[in-house]
């Protein structure tokens, strides 16, 4: 590999200071960097380090999703992979542009956010707005507060909100059928047009008339629905990699979870006619995917331990709210942002206590 | 498991050609020289002392003739050779043997044959009032910090010794206690310290688990329940308990100690035998393979960097920890499974693997980042604060938030560094802000000062002109 070292020594000096290229050191450095590590060493106590830095956390995310992506590939076919290469390219743009003005790295944390959005929107949107939300996701939710760590919104969740506000239509017209079969829809490339299909109702629409899909189907994802939920078993898959590897914290997932599910039984037991039992409701819609990659991100998430579990029954019974009692028919995505906006205060509250009762120490 | 953690085994040196004393350590700056240039001085003798901490004395490890001038910032002892020294007790004793009497006695016999340099206070660490009545002593004989001499290798067929210490510990008390922290209270060495100072001090037995940094004289201070209120808690390891034998049992100075040499770029990682002032070029020709290594002063993670002008090893070196410096750059490094790096997070395929030793480098392993809020520095805080909180505060510059948010219980163990994901440097920041605090404390304390000296002026400038009047 030293070929590859010494084309980047050659070409450092044109994005080194004073060279040509020098606005877009961060691109040169980013592509330095993903190759290879750092050289960068410790200049004071603590001189060793956990080998565990951003870029690898972040990765992890990415890795937790491949089951996501698998099953959504199956289920949906090419548009997948033209919808994460919109994604990546709009957003990474936005990223780029920011990184230039702010002469700061590239942040890692765009590549988790590019992948999230194109697998929580319907699978026939159009590619365009694909972009916009991406971008108005990117730029709104994250860099105009300064960057990734300092977003208190989860870009990939302000860029559907936006969607959903502003294209009301599309974002609950571009439904498409599942594939089924031995290759799925892996062979096709959707389109709102060139698929029968289109706009057929998702379960969360079907339930609001009555209707409950199987429960195997909603476990297995054969379902209509956003691109990388429907699946629980992928999800649960990759979800339980997060939480293994400490990457997303279990309180978060446990409180969104549990909290539905008891208020799911609740209604459920009350009214079993009405509502369906509270694992149909776990499956439904993007709960699930929320709960595990959505919610946990530690930056917009609260970070102590009580305000976790706080924020997590929140946003679980929110979106339960909102599914059952109101016109809309999914709620996660209002349910998270609702969870970002209080995150800061539930925090607050936390490390008020917490440093009351620190104050009589030693 | 980390690889290069010393054996059991104690290597003894050769003798140097010369010694080069440190003026300076951790804690001490011996800037009162006691000797001349030129002169010859004996086994034992003081050769500077330090005025801020109580005049402790650098005592001379070996019988040579003094060069003040040699090398910069140390004494260097040439021509040396091993005459033993006797303390003499009937050279002019100050005026604090009269007030304390045998134990006053006592006291100053372990400052001047520098078994109190091995002491320290759990709160502050600084060096505590070698007359000054603690409320308690802990004596510790665990070190956890990777790389640093351990407590039962300095304890090998030294127990009696080591209990004696404790006894002598107990004469210099009236009523406190005495902990004795252990990592198994119920074992057989346990058992036989106990026989053995059963009647003679009243030491009490304390168990902590094997985990770093449980060993921190703060952290054992607030298990214990001592209050920094209640006055200074004075904290010694092994090595301490048992130069205070020495001092008090043969009246003897304790001139060398045991030093781990270790660390993932030593060969044969051990634990040697020498005096202050051993010329670190000796122990690197000896124990260190050629190579670009960092010598760190301590352990791994608090120790400190040993730079080019740093001859001989100081008083306060607990262990040399060698470090290979990191120059390779890993193809895709943050994308490797990574069965040899063991990670907090279980992010590398090593926590699929049982044990394992992984050889630690002076790498950063990655790039600074912005704080993401992941929460793993409160997670293996031992102090029980918010690093990622005090982290915030700082970055805003809220001192006084830092403050309320205490600040001052960090005991800089470097946790929350080795853990950090975006690579923040969490404990130099914190100890960085102390430092800030401290001196902002103490212009308030001189400004009083100064305000109640005026005050008392002017009252007497009125006095005096009232009694001009009349």
């Amino acid at each position: 590999m030293k070929f590859l070292l010494d084309i980047f020594k050659t070409v450092r000096p044109t994005f080194g200071q004073g060279g040509r290229l020098s606005t877009f050191k961060c691109i040169f450095d980013a592509m330095e960097n993903v190759f290879f590590a750092p050289p960068k060493v410790t200049a004071t106590c603590p001189h060793v380090r956990d080998p565990l830095d951003i870029k690898r956390f972040m990765s992890m995310v990415i890795i937790a999703l491949l089951p996501c992506l698998a099953t959504s590939f199956y289920f949906f076919g090419w548009r997948l992979v033209a919808m994460i290469m919109v994604s990546y390219i709009a957003g990474g743009a936005v990223e780029v542009i920011f990184a230039i003005v702010r002469k700061e790295d590239i942040n890692e944390g765009f590549l988790v956010t590019g992948m999230l959005f194109p697998l929580i929107l319907p699978p026939a949107l159009p590619l365009w707005m694909v972009a916009v939300g991406v971008v108005f996701g990117v730029f709104v939710g994250k860099e105009l507060f300064g960057g990734t760590g300092r977003n208190i919104f989860n870009p990939a969740i302000v860029g559907r909100c936006f969607l959903a506000l502003g294209y009301p239509a599309a974002m609950s017209g571009s439904w498409t059928t599942a594939g089924t079969g031995l290759s799925g829809r892996m062979l096709q490339y959707v389109t709102s047009s060139n698929v029968d299909a289109v706009s057929t109702a998702t379960p969360l629409v079907l339930a609001k008339q009555g209707q409950f899909v199987g429960l195997w189907q909603m476990f297995l994802g054969n379902i209509s629905g956003s691109m990388g939920e429907t699946s629980a078993v992928a999800i649960i898959l990759g979800g339980v990699f997060l939480l293994a590897t400490r990457v997303a914290n279990w309180r978060t997932v446990v409180s969104i979870l549990g909290s539905s599910a008891l208020l799911a039984a609740v209604l459920h037991y009350s009214q079993p006619e009405r509502f369906a039992p509270p694992v149909w409701y776990l499956c439904a819609g993007g709960l699930m995917f929320g709960a595990f990659y959505m919610a946990t991100d530690p930056v917009t998430s609260p970070t102590t331990k009580a305000a976790k579990w706080v924020y997590g029954i929140i946003i679980g019974a929110v979106t339960m709210l909102i599914r059952n009692f109101t016109g809309y028919v999914e709620g996660v995505t209002f349910a998270i942002l609702l969870g970002n906006i209080i995150a800061p205060i539930l925090d607050e509250i936390v490390i008020k206590v917490r440093l009351r009762s620190l104050s009589n120490e030693g | 498991m980390l690889e290069g953690k010393p054996g059991r085994l104690i290597e003894a040196l050769p003798e140097p050609e010369a010694l080069y004393l440190p003026l300076r350590s951790r804690r001490f700056e011996f800037s009162e020289l006691c000797v001349e240039d030129g002169r010859r001085v004996n086994g034992g003798g003081v050769l500077a002392r330090d005025p801020n901490n109580y005049a402790v004395p650098l005592l001379a490890p070996r019988a040579g003739l003094v060069r003040l001038d040699a090398a910069k910032g140390h004494i260097v002892l040439e021509d040396i050779s091993k005459t033993e020294f006797a303390y003499s007790e009937q050279g002019e004793l100050p005026h604090i043997v009269r007030q304390m009497g045998e134990a006053g006695i006592k006291r100053h016999k372990l400052l001047e044959l520098g078994a109190w340099q091995y002491f320290s206070d759990a709160f502050g660490g600084a060096l505590p009032d070698p007359l000054g009545r603690p409320q308690a002593v802990i004596v510790s004989t665990i070190s956890l910090e990777p790389f640093v001499a351990r407590g039962d290798v300095q304890l090998q067929e030294r127990l009696l010794d080591f209990t004696r210490g404790l006894e002598h510990l107990q004469s210099l008390l009236e009523y406190q206690p005495i902990y004795l922290v252990m990592p198994d209270i119920s074992s057989d060495f346990a058992l036989q310290v106990r026989r053995q100072i059963r009647g003679y001090a009243r030491a009490e037995l304390i168990e902590i688990p094997l985990k770093y940094p449980y060993d921190n004289p703060n952290i054992l201070a607030r298990h214990l329940r001592l209050k920094r209120d209640g006055g200074p808690v004075w904290f010694v390891r092994t090595e301490g308990a048992l130069a205070v034998d020495r001092a008090l049992t043969l009246s003897k100075p304790c001139l060398s100690r045991i030093v781990s040499v270790a660390g993932s770029a030593v060969e044969l990682p051990v634990h040697i035998n020498v005096m202050t002032g051993y010329p670190i070029k000796d122990i690197r020709t000896r124990c260190i393979p050629a190579g670009v290594v960092r010598i760190i002063n301590g352990g791994v993670l608090t120790g400190r960097a040993i730079d080019t002008e740093t001859l001989g090893l100081d008083t306060e070196c607990t262990g040399l920890t060698v470090l290979a410096e990191h120059t390779e750059r890993e193809l895709f490094g943050f994308a490797r499974p990574g069965w040899d790096r063991s990670c907090y997070a279980a992010c590398f395929l090593s926590s699929l693997r049982k044990d394992f030793r992984e050889r630690f480098t002076t790498a950063m392993r990655g790039e600074d980042r912005a704080c993401v809020s992941c929460n793993f520095c409160e997670e293996v805080c031992p102090a029980g604060i918010m690093p990622h909180l005090l982290h915030k505060y700082l970055y805003r510059d809220l001192l006084e938030e830092t403050e309320q948010a205490r600040i001052d219980l960090c005991i800089e163990c470097g946790l929350c560094s080795f853990v950090c994901p975006s690579k923040i440097d969490l404990t130099n920041q914190f100890i960085e802000a102390k430092a800030m605090l401290e001196q902002e404390k103490e212009e308030i304390r001189r400004e009083k000062l100064k305000a109640e000296e005026l005050q008392r002026q002017q009252e007497a400038r009125g006095r005096s002109a009232k009694e001009k009047e009349y």
